[in-house]
């Protein structure tokens, strides 16, 4: 008995078929990325790219190992919330290499939180610099310890 | 005829396929063995991000207008100078008196954001007896839980990292900016110089340092607060102190999108 055999045009149908999902399937898996997947619909590895980024803060610690007693002291008086690169700037360089000085300092900083604003809050000690005095900060305020006079 | 498959072709294409099925794995192991090398040797090995679930607070009442977070953040993420790029910025409400003969609650609302606060604050155009009431927001990414941002981008470049951070691939994005216009906050811009999408990202390389993000570690009246649901402290969470102190609000909270960056003392005017 003779198999029925299929008609040409089917055949090539299956065929394409065939071809056009293989080629999918081939594309995908060369195409997607090693850790696609791992967490959800993206690269796993880019938690990790992102994550090898290296800090320019260094962060509250690492001043603290250096320079504890002045650290003590800010934490005596009413600026102890502040960290000190706050004012004194990013301190990553500083603490790889202690040549490397702090960026900042001087006026401008004081003015930056303590200038008159109706904007902010009453808690906040401010002055109008012209009404108050036109020379430096540090010639009547200390600036780790604000209530002390120099 | 000859047959087009004779056995020599059938034979060497099988060992072909045999040893490409093989060599596979071995050439696998050994891309992800350089891949290791290469890419996680900068990152912290210890740190598992199914582990944490970060989460920001901010007491508007505490927050002076001086810019120091925005300028760390600046820094620390490279973030370009010019004064329309921010991942965060510090928004000033004025709310003025109401008109006189209206019965009105309130008057005017005006809102600036100067170089988005990174000098801190200039004085504002409005003068001091016409404001009812003035204070300084700060924003930055509302850490969504159900994120438009994530679900607007078309090539899975922006996702939603299981510690709660919403990031950016750099390497996927393709900078077609539907999730700038997707992020109902406005926290997300078009990096200039990466020609990606930019935001913040909690300051991920920080954060998986055990450091604070940047504007956290700055800030002087400690008016941010950053936290972990799935690590409360001991004795005197911060967060839980936070929220157990005050009320806390979300931005939008109509979109549903479900903020994990909490406002202690917000105003009904600020959006």
């Amino acid at each position: 008995v003779k198999s029925p055999k299929l008609p040409p045009q089917i055949v090539r149908l299956v065929l394409l078929t065939f071809a056009i999902v293989g080629t999918y399937a081939v594309a995908r898996v060369l195409l997607t990325p090693e850790t696609f997947g791992e967490f959800g619909h993206y690269r796993g590895v880019a938690l990790k790219e992102l994550a090898s980024r290296q800090p320019t803060y260094a962060g509250a610690k690492a001043c603290t190992e250096c320079h504890e007693d002045k650290v003590t002291r800010l934490a005596k008086g009413d600026h102890k919330t502040i960290a000190c690169e706050t004012c004194h700037g990013p301190g990553r360089k500083h603490a790889d290499d202690p040549d490397e000085k702090p960026p900042k300092g001087g006026n401008s900083l004081c003015l930056r939180c303590h200038e008159a604003n109706p904007a902010r809050p009453a808690f906040l000690k401010q002055v109008t610099t012209k009404d108050h005095f036109e020379g430096r900060c540090a010639e009547c305020h200390v600036a780790h310890q604000p209530k002390e006079v120099p | 005829m000859k047959s087009p498959l004779s056995r020599r072709r059938l034979l060497q294409g099988l060992g072909g396929a045999f040893g490409w099925l093989v060599a596979q794995p071995a050439a696998r192991a050994a891309k992800q063995a350089v891949q290791k090398v290469f890419v996680s040797t900068l990152a912290p090995k210890d740190y598992d991000p199914t582990k944490h679930k970060w989460l920001m607070c901010i007491d508007v009442d505490r927050c002076i207008g001086c810019g120091s977070c925005v300028e760390a953040c600046k820094t620390e993420n490279r973030v370009p100078q010019a004064s329309s790029y921010f991942r965060t910025w510090i928004e000033r409400y004025i709310i003025k008196k109401p008109r006189r003969g209206t019965d009105e609650l309130r008057g005017e609302v005006v809102v600036d954001s100067p170089n988005g606060g990174r000098d801190g604050s200039p004085p504002s155009l409005v003068p001091r007896d016409e404001i009812l009431k003035a204070f300084f927001v700060p924003k930055l990414c509302n850490l969504c839980e159900h994120s438009p941002c994530t679900q607007a981008c078309p090539v899975g470049a922006t996702f939603d990292a299981p510690d709660g951070a919403v990031l950016i691939d750099p390497i996927y994005c393709i900078g077609c900016g539907f999730c700038i216009q997707a992020c109902p906050y406005g926290c997300r811009f078009f990096n200039p110089e990466t020609h990606t999408a930019d935001k913040c990202s909690l300051c991920y390389h920080r954060i998986t340092r055990g450091l604070k993000p940047a504007c956290v570690e700055v800030c002087p009246t400690q008016a941010r607060i950053f936290g972990d649901l799935k690590h409360p402290l001991p004795e005197h969470d911060p967060i839980q102190e936070f929220i157990h102190k005050n009320k806390v609000f979300t931005i939008k909270p109509h979109l549903g999108t479900d903020p994990r960056l909490l406002y202690a003392n917000l105003d009904k005017e600020v959006r």
